[in-house]
């Protein structure tokens, strides 16, 4: 089970964290994982890409199953951030929503 | 930039084992003589499991439900009853007479 949480604070959506496995199907068939991984990692390189902030990453990269991305008070200003983190919040609710198995979402 | 790894959030990350991915080798069942054909004393016929195909005329059924022809002769496929099948070997000679 995948479990999805997006942060907020007063001054809007902070970041995120996911953690887990989706075992939806075998390594290399899973598409949860798929979709959830392709939503999320897009969304951490389009933070610094695209919207130019400066996220703290932090990740697991050996064993996979854990991302934890977070925006410093400053950044989650920026309109750009808050609006890829709702694109990330929209799609990982319509993905929880339809695969209630294999992933949760806590916003 | 992190790396777009797919199957990030997918278990067995690094070569998991499965307990499936055993078979057993094809039997290689079925027609071994086709209608029309020739046959002789002993040739298998038909192999099968169970009575797919019933034994016929001059045609028994093996232990392992093999149907082979007890004379020389001619194969035959045959229609028995309303959904059932049968193999039957008539000799040649019965043939020609027909």
């Amino acid at each position: 089970m995948i479990k999805a949480q997006i942060k907020k604070t007063k001054y809007g959506l902070s970041g995120f964290v996911i953690t887990g496995h989706a075992d939806a199907a075998a390594y290399g068939q899973d598409i949860v994982c798929a979709a959830v991984s392709a939503l999320t990692i897009t969304t951490a390189n389009s933070l610094s890409q695209i919207a130019g902030l400066h996220p703290q990453i932090d990740q697991n990269e050996t064993q996979g199953g854990y991302l934890a991305v977070q925006l410093s008070a400053v950044e989650q200003k920026n309109q750009r951030g808050q609006i890829l983190l709702q694109n990330l919040q929209l799609g990982l609710a319509e993905i929880a929503n339809e695969y209630q198995d294999y992933v949760t979402l806590q916003s | 930039m992190l790396k777009m790894d797919l199957q990030f959030f997918s278990h067995h990350k690094t070569g998991g084992s499965s307990s499936n991915g055993r078979d057993s080798a094809g039997r290689r069942l079925g027609t071994k003589a086709a209608d029309g054909s020739a046959v002789t004393t002993g040739s298998i016929i038909y192999r099968q499991r169970g009575t797919h195909i019933y034994p016929g005329k001059n045609v028994k059924r093996g232990s392992d439900d093999t149907l082979f022809a007890l004379v020389d002769g001619i194969v035959r496929f045959e229609r028995m009853g309303r959904d059932k099948r049968q193999v039957s070997v008539y000799p040649e000679a019965e043939t020609a007479t027909k």
